[in-house]
């Protein structure tokens, strides 16, 4: 068990943690130069595109060291950003220790700090990495202070490298080897697996990615999940180099693959510890939760006819992601579609850019929304996160709604507009505090609702990038909510209904309406967009008809090139979504939940 | 509802090229006519080989082009070709497409001697510096006075065409152009916006931006304007850009275009439409080599000069219907819509329908016998295009090919 060391990077987006550990799978050899591409681990595109990981990825890599010995380095990767934080949970869970990813020119950031501190709750060894020292605009001196103030942490173990050079890998390596303890464990003892991480392969079902605390995994093993009572047999077991590799056993300390029968990963729970059915274990490994999703708004696909294979995508896409939740829903407007549920609204992202990727699908979103809990005037009490489903407002004696507490980082420069911000979004309590020269931390409890909306783009371009952002969830508070319907030419349309606090109402609802009215083409007639609460009319705006819009001449050679060119328009049109007669473009539900600094670039 | 078929004849030939025209169209010299006639003449028993229907054709139409670049005797030599190998009504409806420079008194009773009962004037304005601007060989008082010679020589109907939408011109001076025309009283105006082609003159001037159509709300006030004032001057609007002083004189041939009413077409980019042997629900629609060149050595190896055709399935027939329906007064004949198609225009568009009648673009009118009639008001037809785009034709396919 000794030769064993399980670890993770743990770093804020655009750190470099993928370019780093791209660089310690091709020192330890574990990928051939020539089946060598940038970010092995992040599969997916978008991954690779947005230099983000979302789905944790986790392999097993033979080093040997300078004393000789020969180790089995597991490194498991973890999502990077705040929405899958529970993932992160489990993936630390899994590590004995853990390398923290600083950039060498961007310093400490919020996101740092957080995952330092889940690091820390599970007793990780840290090993800082200042990263990317190669860059012009690299201060590592400053970086080191912010490493001892900021973290805690001691500067002058923390490790110097490049990893898109390579600079300090192998003196990485090493204290990984030296520096971050073995794991413990006992092999006699019955079977206690982690289950952090699962995949969905089309041949093989479920691909549980789990690591031993006590005894062994065998092919032939009967297990079952403790928190889900469900049974399957062991089937194979193995080592996740790149390729699956089948080995005899995991034992305890060890980091694999477990195939068992799975079919799918709608039933599995990440979090969840395996034991052996003959012989359990009297206590799972502590820490389960389940990952609840915050953040929900109905999809829809542009093409009605598209609605069949929208479903077979999530069912797909369901498979690999365990979190994404969805049931049926329709809309008056758009037609049948489905009600998803995220961690975040970067896992809503995701969602959404893999379906029009990777199923080539053309989709409309609703506003995103937060989940709220109304109290009845007979005091009963019903979860809404859906504005169609907003009860009779006379019937609402009091409405709920999730706060969170926001920890953001930022220049000392930016703390008045960063206060400012965190005002502006009913935030309470706000206080901050002084880190290193220069850099402070803020701390404000926000209404989550008023995060979704906008909220980091504006805190980024507030800060001129320099402000990062985390969050907790925190309680339920009171709210003073109404629900924003809007109507074109007196029909709502439904998808674009919120719930909104009373105060933002009317400037929210006019924002949607000039967004619309930029957006929806003109037509023959005058197009009426209003905002209204409870019938009554907010803000409205208005798109004038054409005027003129006919060709002078008609005849002969005139029709079939007229025609020809009205079945191609039709054709766009089918990109339209139809409410009353009024023709809506994708390009309207879009733009109205774009934040404002995108409109510049219209 | 479809007529007896009219038959077009294309006449290519121009004293010189307008900036503004994309028709095909070529200058040439007394040899290259001559030759022109012997191979529009030489089409003739070709193209009736393949013509289906059996019916008369009651209109005849010279157009161009500049038909009235050929003297008499070439047309009176094309009409007696049409004649021997077409069926042709013995009183069958002439129309000529002339310039006003070749509108003479003797050239008039030439024509009248022809059976011409419509001759269509291409005037264009009645202003020396837009007729400049529009490079036409004719002075504004040769335009008048081809006008005056032409109502003087009996023929049934005197049409004038007109171009609006100048730029910088002002609705006063175009008010004046409409108040000239009216006071000659002719049968029938043409009024067409000045649209800017691509492979023109004026086209290859907006590309370097010297010149543009005219703006949407400026084009709109003239369109509206030349709908009022030639009203009040006794012109009825029958389609997007045509005025009648009464019924009768009404284009009969153009109206062919919009109804779906059979039509042969011989001469360069000449089209054709039969609805007669290709089943009942199809219609069949070809069109001629659009050079004059290529359409001559066509003709000349004993071939039809057929460049492409298509065959109209009942969604594309659906589709045309509505679209040209819509840019007449006439309207949609709503019973008889859904008689040939198979389904109920209105209800298929109920909510588009109700908002344009709302908008005042269309009006649903009972008929006297029963049955309603879909229209299209004044500001409707300047948006007629627009208008045929969104509505829903629910019929399977598009055209077959």
């Amino acid at each position: 068990m000794d030769h064993i060391r399980n670890f993770c990077i743990i770093a804020h987006i655009d750190h470099g943690k993928s370019t780093l550990a791209d660089r310690l799978i091709q020192r330890c050899g574990a990928v051939e130069a020539r089946d060598f591409r940038d970010q092995i681990l992040d599969s997916m595109d978008l991954e690779r595109e947005r230099g983000i990981t979302i789905k944790a990825n986790t392999v097993s890599l033979p080093y040997t060291a300078r004393d000789g010995r020969t180790y089995e380095l597991n490194l498991i990767d973890t999502p990077g950003h705040v929405d899958f934080s529970h993932e992160v949970r489990r993936s630390l869970m899994s590590c004995e220790g853990a390398l923290l990813v600083v950039d060498a020119s961007q310093g400490v950031e919020a996101q740092t700090v957080a995952n330092l501190y889940l690091a820390m709750e599970f007793g990780l060894e840290i090993v800082p990495v200042i990263n990317k020292i190669d860059l012009p605009s690299a201060d590592v001196e400053r970086v080191m202070e912010e490493i001892d103030r900021d973290l805690g942490l001691d500067p002058f173990a923390s490790i110097q490298v490049s990893a898109k050079l390579g600079t300090g890998i192998d003196e990485l390596l090493e204290a990984i080897v030296q520096r971050l303890p073995a794991p413990k464990g006992d092999p006699a003892a019955p079977l206690r697996a982690l289950l952090f991480d699962a995949q969905y392969d089309a041949y093989r079902g479920a691909v549980l990615q789990v690591r031993a605390f006590d005894g062994a995994l065998r092919a032939g093993t009967r297990v079952r999940f403790m928190h889900s009572g469900q049974e399957h047999k062991v089937e194979e077991v193995g080592y996740q180099r790149l390729k699956h590799v089948p080995a005899a056993e995991l034992s305890a300390g060890e980091v694999g693959y477990v195939l068992a029968g799975v079919k799918t990963l709608s039933g599995l729970a990440i979090g969840d510890t395996l034991t052996e059915v003959e012989r359990p274990a009297a206590e799972a490994v502590p820490g389960y939760h389940e990952a609840k999703p915050v953040v929900f708004s109905s999809f829809y696909p542009m093409a009605t006819d598209e609605y069949g294979d929208l479903t077979k995508a999530l069912e797909k896409l369901k498979l690999n992601d365990a979190a994404l939740i969805y049931e049926k829903d329709s809309s008056a407007a758009l037609g049948f579609g489905f009600r998803c549920g995220f961690l975040g609204l970067l896992h809503l992202d995701v969602v959404q850019e893999r379906l029009e990727r990777e199923y080539d699908l053309s989709l409309i979103l609703s506003a995103p929304s937060v989940r709220y809990r109304i109290v009845l005037n007979d005091d009963s009490e019903v979860w809404v996160d859906n504005p169609s489903f907003y009860p009779e407002p006379t019937s609402v004696k009091e409405a709920y709604e999730p706060y969170i507490k926001a920890t953001i980082m930022t220049p000392e420069r930016y703390l008045g507009t960063v206060m400012e911000l965190c005002r502006e979004r009913r935030g309470v309590e706000t206080t901050f505090n002084y880190l290193a020269a220069g850099r402070m931390e803020v701390l404000s409890q926000l209404p989550l609702a008023e995060v979704l909306f906008d909220f980091y783009d504006r805190l980024k371009s507030s800060t001129q990038g320099y402000g990062s952002f985390d969050y907790e969830l925190l309680d339920y508070r009171l709210g003073d909510l109404v629900k924003v319907d809007i109507l074109v030419n007196g029909e709502k349309v439904d998808a674009l209904s919120q719930l909104v606090h009373r105060e933002f109402a009317r400037p929210r609802a006019l924002r949607y309406c000039e967004r619309l009215a930029k957006t929806i083409p003109r037509q023959q007639f005058k197009i009426a967009i209003q905002g209204t609460i409870g019938g009554q009319v907010i803000a409205r705006t208005t798109i004038n008809p054409f005027r003129k819009d006919v060709t002078a001449k008609c005849y002969g050679g005139d029709i079939s090139r007229k025609r020809k060119l009205l079945e191609k328009q039709k054709e766009g049109k089918r990109k339209m979504k139809m409410v009353g007669a009024v023709e809506i473009p994708q390009e309207a539900f879009v733009s109205v939940l774009r934040t404002e600094d995108d409109e510049g670039d219209n | 509802v479809a007529s007896a078929p009219g038959l077009y004849l294309h006449i290519p030939f121009c004293s010189a090229i307008c900036p503004y025209c994309d028709f095909s169209v070529l200058r040439a010299g007394v040899p290259a006519r001559k030759r022109f006639v012997e191979h529009l003449v030489a089409e003739l028993p070709l193209a009736a080989r393949g013509w289906p229907e059996t019916r008369p054709f009651d209109t005849v139409y010279f157009g161009g082009g500049t038909p009235s670049r050929l003297p008499p005797e070439d047309l009176e030599r094309v009409i007696a070709a049409c004649r021997e190998h077409l069926p042709i009504e013995p009183n069958a409806w002439v129309f000529l497409e002339v310039n006003p420079e070749d509108v003479t008194p003797d050239a008039c009773a030439a024509w009248h001697g022809l059976g011409v009962r419509t001759l269509s004037i291409g005037v264009q304005a009645f202003s020396d510096g837009a007729l400049r601007f529009l490079g036409r060989r004719h002075s504004a008082s040769q335009a008048r006075a081809a006008v005056e010679s032409a109502s003087a020589a009996g023929f049934h109907t005197v049409s004038v065409d007109l171009i609006f939408g100048l730029p910088g011109q002002s609705p006063e001076a175009w008010r004046r152009e409409l108040a000239t025309a009216a006071a000659l009283e002719p049968g029938h105006v043409s009024c067409y916006q000045l649209t800017i082609h691509d492979r023109t003159r004026f086209g290859v001037a907006a590309r370097r931006g010297q010149l543009s159509e005219m703006p949407e709300d400026e084009q709109a006030g003239l369109f509206e304007m030349t709908h009022r004032v030639l009203a009040d001057a006794g012109y009825a609007a029958y389609e997007v850009s045509n005025f009648a002083r009464g019924r009768d004189h009404e284009s009969r041939h153009n109206r062919k275009y919009w109804d779906h009413s059979p039509y042969l077409g011989l001469g360069p980019s000449a089209h054709s439409l039969a609805t007669g042997g290709v089943g009942s629900s199809g219609a069949h629609r070809w069109w001629n080599e659009l050079r004059t060149p290529r359409w001559e050595s066509r003709v000349a190896a004993g071939e039809r000069p057929v460049e492409g055709e298509e065959v109209l399935g009942p969604k594309a027939l659906a589709t045309e219907a509505v679209l040209l329906g819509l840019r007449t007064t006439a309207g949609i004949d709503l019973e008889a819509f859904t008689g040939r198609y198979g389904f109920d225009l209105l209800a298929a568009n109920d909510a588009l329908v109700g908002s344009l009648v709302a908008e005042g673009r269309l009006a649903v009118q009972a008929l006297h016998g029963g049955g309603r009639r879909l229209v299209t008001t004044v500001t409707g037809l300047a948006v007629a295009d627009g208008m045929a785009t969104a509505f829903d034709i629910p019929l399977p396919g598009g055209h077959e090919r």
